[in-house]
């Protein structure tokens, strides 16, 4: 439940118009804490319940650890041309990494939004009367109830399934220990011979690498906190849980790494979830929360840089084409080589072409997607800005391998926007130099113990650095650091248990769960507004003789984002839109083709068909033009 | 029962009546007699299947490890005599075939195995050895519901390919609305023609059933219309979305590529019922360490990669790869030994990337069969051959393809060109090479096709780990403790771990284990000196140590302990894929 308050207003809420379609006043979800993965289900029932006409609540699948994986559903249902299921449709997605609380919390606080506003806000009414939004707050609930709400706390990014991660037959058996009894894991120092590790001279409480050209020698190895259970010689090698949803998913997997799934897909959850998205192919933009900020980094990887795709065509081909075999093309300038020369028949798509080329998978935006991701960055960066809110640019994180972001730009095909929402701030100017000065190491340097955690994405036991120290300092009282503390060890000896606490660098403190969340689901809902849509602007009827008719009709997208993106068109995610013109037995087409095909429009523009049509004056012809991700819309012409 | 088709096949071949002597030939002792002169449909495969089973109850087990999308049963025979242990603890061969629906005579083969192993335990020294220190898993038919449709109603050589889940291949929102039709009901799905002065065929000099294109300067005299069919949903195109649509053999969970760079990928991998079985039934068993694919056609022994972007294998499993490959080239003559990515295209998500390179698995793809026309042909000379020369050359291939069709399959396989009124294209003919006519074997050749293929299967069974102990040598140390030199020997090719999946840690490494009295053991090492009595310390347990990298191919891995004990002490060898051997020793 939400709170005790606020359980007595659902209750008094259920009592007093249970029935009525109209959405009763409901007590807001009080972000004063992340609520628990059942907290999150019971909100969500909550909101089906007093959202009768707006909300509705549906199962998609199970966790392994048995937890529900929920849907909600929102439209105003009795209103609208279309059916819910026929309508464009936004999904909102958070937490796939389990540890990333203020996701959920985001989530909700949108669903919230949306179902407060639906009667009241013009904006929300009018979205909810057209389009559909389904809402997913909580991907990863295993991680997230073992990892914050269980008895212990480690920041964990894994489902429940079990692995044996160290292939001794025996699974799940030496996970980390909270062995210093204060209800969290951390890290341990202990002094090794082999030790890469050194104190900061600078900052006593962080550590470093040793850096040996400096004269310096390591000291310390580190392990997370635990005891070998297994008696193998190794800590913490095979903890519960296995697989790491954001990178099961399958544009580029990592195939034979144990974290990544054994295959993209394997799991319960992005099973789920890629199966809802297949059997809603009305979904045209996915806006999701997660460590991943792709709002102000796109790129799709650490390395890769968003290039668009440029191809060379090779030499067998380009013989036949005529073309420089090194030189390079847009793969539209290939496709138009390829239709213009008759090299092969049939249709020449440019999925087809790109499959001839070998191109294999896109790994970056596509160039003419380019705009709309740079358009809504700015945007963003402005909020950010109008907001007075200090975020740490430089550390918003791209996709990483088998992220389920990168499967809806990639594969998917429709346009997919990801914030964290928060971020440790970086410390101020001078304190920074004094960090580069103690030599913080680059992110890929960064050597972290060979854990589960260690190499989980939001990375908790990174590197400390001093950002985090100040942070904690300035703001969680000093909670988010334990310091060094000698512990006798069963089988290492003396060591020290101490370090960053667990979620300190992906989670604010509670009590700035409102204030962070607030500005992104502002964006978020914004970004809403400016779905693709779909319009007959205008339709011209020109007599050109007796019984001879020219009839124009304008297509328009009154959206912002274009109806299609090019990765899209590309992976085959996207559609187009489909005209077909009506003509009775008495009518006939003299030009243009009864079925035209609109690859894409883009945001406020305007596109023309045109048809010749023999027919008796005064009598119709209709004109319908529909696609599944922008809806269906009709006209009937007069030909006189 | 034998089906309407599987009797128009029959009746054209005499060569049965040989066939049925060729068979009697194989060691068939008294068990099922099963004909391998004509293709089983689903209902008759179940049949023989369960036949098998039935007879031979102390060998064979019949199971269903899934449905197809239709609800036809995926059936798995697996074959071992209940001597050296239970089934799970020895080597595992695997089979199956057909997962291309129209690809359908890798089941007779599969299912020729089956019988043949049966048929020849006790009788066939290879057989029942076999049987005893093997395991077979054998799955006739990875597509039940597409081998029902081509062997049943109305298809081509090339189709149906795919499962039968329907799929919006033209994106219209509607499913399999627009396949092709036997317009000329002759059961198979041939090709439309029409005469046009604008086309870019003629007829052939010297048969006029055969088109050739023209060449420039040369006036058109036929348009290729292709596939017999009309516009079922009215949208001006002709069987564009027919039944399925996809490639359950590019839908594994390796190196997979969605649609736009892989075609027939399908949604994410394993999102076929089929693919999941087949998936769920090899992970259940963890012994199978050597796997055969069955397609056609074209003869070829393949192997992986399937893409260049995997880079080559490890070089110790490229030698296993060779080993058994080359010697298949000797089983299988007109067959050749390639990699799918080097020697014949790319493929992304396919079956054997993933049974070797995430389970861990030898597996072989076999291209069941040449085509009759191809044979003999010389494809490396043809390329030096100035351009009329091969034209000539392609217009006689062309009469001697018509030649097997007319004089060898008596007509069974070609329907003459006849006038159709088709209802956007008018007068056109329809005619061409019917489903049978290609890709799969004749049937008086079909026994040919199993036994060497299932020869060659059983050469790879044969060539999986087989591991025997040496006699340890004891050595008696201060304070009860003993030094025991125990060395494990393969003597077949394959290892007992694929140096994959020690690289890549795919599954547990071998296990070194004593039993006795009071038995310890107190330290390990593998032996890498054994005159300087050098040792490389292994991580030993109570009991036990892992065996990293295992037992190589035809050789052997000798391991140094420190034991205590007294009285017996029971060596244990126990590998995942290589089996489990046990040998007793008195430390003394």
């Amino acid at each position: 439940m939400i709170s005790r308050k606020s359980l007595c207003l659902v209750l008094l809420g259920l009592l007093s118009v249970a029935s009525a379609a109209q959405p009763v006043a409901q007590s807001r979800i009080v972000h004063d804490r992340y609520h628990s993965p059942d907290e999150v289900s019971a909100a969500l029932q909550n909101f089906a319940t007093h959202y009768p006409g707006f909300a509705t609540l549906s199962l998609i699948g199970k966790s392994p650890g048995g937890a529900p994986l929920h849907v909600l559903e929102i439209a105003d249902r009795g209103a609208g041309l279309a059916k819910a299921e026929a309508r464009p449709a936004i999904l909102v997605t958070a937490n796939i990494e389990g540890n990333h609380l203020i996701g959920s919390e985001a989530a909700l606080l949108l669903a919230e939004r949306l179902l407060t506003g639906a009667v009241s806000d013009p904006t929300i009414k009018k979205l909810l009367e057209n389009k559909v939004v389904y809402i997913a707050p909580l991907l990863n609930p295993d991680a997230a109830q073992s990892g914050y709400f269980g008895a212990l706390r480690m920041e964990r990014s894994t489902n429940a399934t079990g692995l044996d991660e160290d292939l001794d037959t025996a699974i799940d058996e030496d996970g980390p220990d909270d062995l210093n009894q204060d209800g969290m894991i951390t890290m341990m120092r202990v002094k090794d011979p082999e030790g890469e590790w050194i104190v900061d001279p600078e900052e006593p409480r962080l550590m470093r690498k040793a850096d040996p050209q400096k004269g310096e020698s390591g000291l310390y190895k580190l392990y997370l906190e635990g005891i070998d259970n297994d008696g193998d010689e190794s800590y913490n090698e095979d903890p519960s849980g296995g697989v790491e949803l954001n990178r099961n998913f399958p544009h580029d997997f990592e195939n034979n790494t144990a974290g990544a799934g054994m295959w993209p897909v394997s799991q319960p959850e992005t099973r789920a979830l890629v199966d809802f998205m297949v059997a809603h192919r009305n979904i045209a933009l996915v806006l999701n929360f997660s460590t991943e900020n792709t709002i102000l980094n796109f790129q799709q990887t650490a390395r890769a840089k968003a290039t668009g795709e440029r191809v060379k065509v090779p030499q067998r081909f380009a013989t036949m084409l005529g073309v420089d075999p090194e030189q390079e093309f847009e793969l539209g300038e290939v496709v138009e080589m390829f239709r213009g020369s008759g090299v092969f028949g049939g249709e020449v798509s440019e999925d087809r072409v790109a499959q001839l080329l070998g191109s294999g998978p896109a790994v970056s935006l596509d160039r003419q997607d380019l705009p709309v991701f740079e358009a809504i960055q700015k945007e963003y960066k402005e909020a950010l800005k109008t907001a007075g809110v200090q975020y740490p640019e430089k550390k918003a994180r791209p996709v990483g391998k088998g992220s389920f972001v990168a499967y809806c730009y990639y594969q998917y095909g429709v346009p997919v926007f990801s914030t964290d929402i928060w971020a440790v701030p970086e410390a101020k100017k001078a304190e920074t130099k004094k960090a580069a000065a103690g030599g913080e190491a680059p992110p890929d340097k960064e050597a972290t113990p060979r854990t589960r955690a260690g190499n989980s994405s939001a990375g908790g036991t990174e590197t400390p650095d001093l950002d985090l120290i100040r942070w904690s300092e300035a703001v969680l009282g000093g909670k988010g650091y334990v310091p060094w503390a000698s512990y006798a060890h069963p089988t290492l000896g003396p060591v020290e248990i101490g370090g960053f606490a667990p979620f300190a660098r992906v989670l604010p403190p509670p009590e700035l769960i409102e204030k962070h969340i607030a500005l992104p689901v502002d964006f978020y809902l914004k970004l809403m507004q400016k779905t693709a849509g779909l319009a007959i602007e205008e339709t011209r009827v020109k007599s050109l003789s007796e019984g001879l008719y020219a009839v124009t009709c304008f297509l328009s997208n009154p959206g912002w984002l274009p109806t299609s993106s090019a990765q899209g068109r590309r992976a085959g995610g996207a559609w187009p839109v489909t005209v077909r013109i009506q003509t009775d037995k008495d009518q006939a087409l003299f030009a243009g083709r009864p079925i035209e095909s609109v690859p894409s429009i883009g945001g406020g523009e305007t596109k023309k068909l045109e048809w010749t049509i023999r027919a008796k004056s005064g009598s119709n012809i209709q004109i319908f033009a529909e696609s599944p991700k922008l809806g269906a819309v009709k006209t009937q012409v007069t030909l006189h | 029962m034998i089906s309407r088709t599987t009797r128009q096949v029959k009746k054209l071949i005499l060569g049965c009546v040989l066939l049925l002597i060729a068979s009697g030939s194989i060691g068939l002792a008294n068990g099922p007699s099963l004909s391998f002169d004509h293709f089983y449909n689903h209902a008759e495969l179940t049949q023989a299947l369960q036949t098998l089973a039935a007879s031979y109850p102390q060998l064979a087990r019949l199971e269903s490890i899934g449905k197809s999308h239709q609800g036809r049963d995926l059936w798995a025979i697996i074959l071992t005599s209940a001597k050296n242990g239970p089934p799970e603890r020895k080597p595992g061969f695997y089979i199956d075939a057909n997962i291309h629906g129209n690809e359908i005579q890798g089941a007779e083969v599969a299912l020729y195995t089956a019988w043949y192993l049966l048929t020849s335990y006790g009788t066939s020294e290879q057989a029942t050895r076999l049987l005893d220190e093997k395991v077979f898993y054998v799955v006739p038919t990875m597509n039940p519901d597409s081998r029902d449709y081509y062997i049943t109603k109305a298809a081509d050589p090339n189709s149906p390919r795919s499962g039968q889940v329907p799929m919006d291949d033209d994106r219209d929102g509607v499913k399999d609305e627009d396949g092709p039709e036997d317009l000329n009901g002759d059961g198979s799905i041939t090709q439309m023609r029409k005469k046009d002065p604008k086309g870019s065929y003629r007829q052939h000099p010297d048969d006029p059933r055969i088109l050739v294109p023209i060449r420039p300067g040369e006036k058109g005299e036929y348009s290729l219309l292709g596939q017999e069919g009309i516009d079922n949903d009215g949208d001006g195109r002709i069987n564009e979305d027919g039944p399925g649509g996809y490639d359950m053999n590019r839908n594994y969970g390796y190196n997979w590529q969605p649609n736009y760079v892989q075609r027939g990928a399908g949604d994410y991998p394993f999102c076929f019922p089929e693919t999941q079985a087949i998936r769920d039934f090899l992970l259940k068993h963890p012994n199978i360490a050597g796997a055969q694919n069955f397609h056609n056609n074209g003869g070829m022994i393949l192997r992986a990669p399937g893409a260049k972007n995997l880079g080559e294998l490890p070089l110790a499993d490229v030698r296993v790869y060779d080993y058994i490959g080359k010697r298949g080239e000797k089983i299988l003559p007109d067959y050749r030994y390639l990699t799918v990515y080097k020697d014949l295209y790319t493929v992304y998500g396919g079956s054997i990337d993933f049974i070797y390179s995430t389970l861990g698995i030898f597996c072989f793809s076999n291209e069941l069969d040449t085509d009759p026309s191809e044979r003999g042909t010389d494809r490396r000379g043809q390329s030096r051959e100035d351009e009329e020369t091969a034209y000539l050359r392609s217009l006689q291939r062309r009469l001697d393809e018509m030649d097997y069709y007319d004089r060898v399959l008596l007509g069974d396989q070609y329907t003459d060109w006849k006038p159709y009124q088709h209802p956007v294209y008018g007068d056109i003919e329809i005619g061409g090479v019917k489903k049978f006519g290609r890709r799969v074997p004749p049937a008086f050749k079909l026994a040919e096709t199993c036994h060497r293929n299932a020869a060659f299967c059983l050469f790879h069974a044969d060539q999986l780990p087989r591991l025997e102990f040496d006699t340890p040598k004891i050595t008696k140390l201060d304070d009860g403790q003993y030094q025991v030199d125990v060395s494990v020997k393969n003597t077949r090719v394959t290892p007992s771990i694929s140096a994959q999946a020690t690289q890549k840690k795919l599954h547990r490494m071998d296990r070194l284990a004593v039993r006795g009295n009071g038995a310890r053991m107190l330290a390990a090492g593998q032996l890498v000196d054994e005159y300087r009595g050098l040792t490389r310390k292994l991580d030993t347990r109570a009991d036990s140590c892992w065996v990293e990298g295992g037992i190589p191919g035809f050789g052997q891995t000798d391991v140094r302990l420190l034991v205590k004990g007294t009285g017996d002490l029971t060596l244990v060898y126990d590998s995942l894929k290589g089996g489990t051997v046990e040998t007793v020793v008195k430390l003394q």
